[in-house]
């Protein structure tokens, strides 16, 4: 049986999608097979960055409307072994998701897949609350400033309220902290919330932190998950995260400000 | 499915809320001289009177028995709509409810009660945290509320009638609200409501004071009424000579 991880974050455009996409290829990559699946109906972008936008010929909604069987709608990844993406209606509207229907397709799906991995939609509306219901964990995407720390918050107690696990007082969600766009440089010149206050706030386990990076926006306008980017800080950083999640204990890196030598330091470095 | 829950759907929500509410203090039982009173006042502030709901206060008085039917005549009359009573005794309460009023606990009896039912720490459900849940789960009557873990951004908790402790921090934008005194083993950096029912003498203490609004018997500060410099400290928080008076503890 499959376990269901929403990534999820409460404010848009901190990472849900990009993180998604990077943990469901890292899983697919050490042999897990994997799904991952786009809640947001109607801004769809998991097809974008996954780079099978091309190839869409049926989609969730399809799926749930009985328009589609389950195995025509799954996209398989042309780069990896075990990955399948379930892309969302870019025409049709949130209202064409029924809770009933998506319990439906996660319930297939948990049957044939290693993991299950939910791209949830920005809010806190049923969008987003569709997407986490079944969860079995959660992905919290959170950047280093405060308002995208205080939706996080928001959503964790979502997910010990409005879960199937919560409602049926099940053992609770579990709740992992991804932090992305982390600049140690920005951070050290008070620009940026800290890795400590971030953690402070929220209270929950540390998944990974993923530094700002030019790999990640090249990686999503390439449609190459950063994963696959495995010598890129960004590609590092997930490949960690993904080790934590299945278990393994590995340091935490890219948290502290790379040491400048002299010549940087003279000629004003490379950053930002 | 409990899960796409529309409001339509729904005949109503359960939600905690503080009202402004005048509260008419007896000095006596007699309908005759309270009649006599409010014939007065509606002479000089005749804008008062209409149809104001008010909490008949029966604390001062020592009858064991009140003609709270004539009482609560002689208001309507006076366009003052009576919807509770506070303190009397046990006929007085038996009274009230038969007459379709609320009953309040005294004052003075809820602030012992609270402060000696810290002790007893009876421990309630902690799986409810969205305020409709906490309604039906409220303790019994003075009971101290303990909630382990995070109050998160948009969670309420409250404690209808006693104290209420979090073994955690209350975040900002999450709201925690007593009728006794408030205690948060962590930092306060959301909104904290001591003695919502009205006692003054409710206080809130916390490890750390980050706090977006504090307030005791509805007086409250705003994060931006609070000296700087109590910031991040550990603080209690009372009300004292008509202010809210916030103290390092220790």
């Amino acid at each position: 049986m499959a376990k269901i991880i929403v990534v999820t974050s409460g404010k848009g455009g901190v990472g849900k999608t990009t993180s998604a996409a990077a943990m469901s290829t890292g899983l697919a990559l050490r042999g897990k097979k994997t799904v991952v699946l786009d809640f947001d109906v109607g801004l769809r972008n998991l097809d974008l960055v996954m780079g099978c936008e091309r190839r869409v010929v049926y989609d969730l909604v399809n799926v749930i409307q009985g328009e589609a069987g389950l195995n025509q709608a799954l996209i398989r990844d042309k780069r990896v072994d075990n990955l399948f993406i379930l892309p969302a209606s870019q025409t049709r509207d949130k209202e064409a998701l029924t809770p009933e229907g998506v319990a439906e397709v996660l319930a297939q799906l948990k049957e044939d897949f290693d993991y299950v991995i939910c791209d949830s939609p920005a809010g806190i509306e049923s969008g987003a609350q569709l997407a986490m219901y079944h969860a079995d964990e959660a992905v919290v995407v959170t950047n280093p400033e405060i308002s995208s720390v205080r939706d996080s918050d928001r959503i964790l107690g979502l997910l010990s309220a409005k879960t199937r696990r919560a409602e049926q007082a099940d053992e609770p969600v579990r709740e992992h902290l991804l932090i992305t766009r982390y600049n140690p440089d920005r951070v050290d010149s008070g620009d940026m919330l800290t890795l400590d206050d971030i953690r402070e706030i929220l209270a929950i386990d540390l998944l990974g932190l993923i530094p700002e990076s030019e790999a990640v926006l090249r990686a999503s306008n390439q449609g190459v998950p950063v994963t696959h980017d495995a010598e890129s800080d960004a590609g590092l950083a997930y490949a960690d995260a993904i080790s934590r999640l299945i278990g393994e204990d590995v340091p935490l890196r890219f948290h502290e400000a790379r040491k400048k030598g002299l010549l940087s330091r003279m000629f004003g470095g490379g950053h930002r | 499915m409990s899960l796409h829950r529309d409001s339509a759907d729904e005949a109503f929500t359960f939600k905690g809320g503080m009202l402004p509410m005048t509260i008419m203090e007896l000095e006596t039982g007699d309908p005759e001289r309270i009649r006599l009173q409010l014939g007065n006042k509606r002479t000089h502030s005749p804008a008062f009177f209409q149809h104001t709901p008010v909490v008949l206060s029966v604390e001062k008085l020592d009858e064991p028995h009140l003609a709270l039917e004539r009482i609560c005549a002689v208001c309507r009359d006076h366009k003052l709509l009576p919807v509770a009573v506070r303190g009397g005794a046990d006929p007085v309460r038996q009274s009230a409810w038969a007459l379709g009023l609320g009953w309040f606990a005294p004052l003075e009896t809820q602030r012992v009660r609270s402060l000696a039912s810290v002790d007893q720490a009876t421990e309630p459900p902690e799986d409810d945290t969205e305020p409709p849940a906490q309604q039906e789960a409220a303790p019994a009557e003075g009971a101290t509320r303990l909630y382990r873990g995070t109050v998160r951004s948009g969670q309420q908790v409250s404690a209808a009638e006693g104290d209420l402790v979090v073994v955690g921090a209350v975040n900002a934008g999450a709201e925690v609200l007593a009728a006794g005194n408030i205690h948060v083993y962590g930092a306060l950096r959301g909104r904290a409501l001591a003695g919502i029912h009205g006692n003054p003498d409710a206080g809130i203490f916390c490890r750390e004071l980050k706090a977006e609004l504090l307030s005791v018997a509805g007086n409250y500060k705003r994060l931006e009424d609070i000296d700087p410099q109590l910031l991040h400290a550990s603080v209690e928080v009372h009300f004292h000579r008509q202010q809210l008076e916030i103290k390092p503890l220790g």
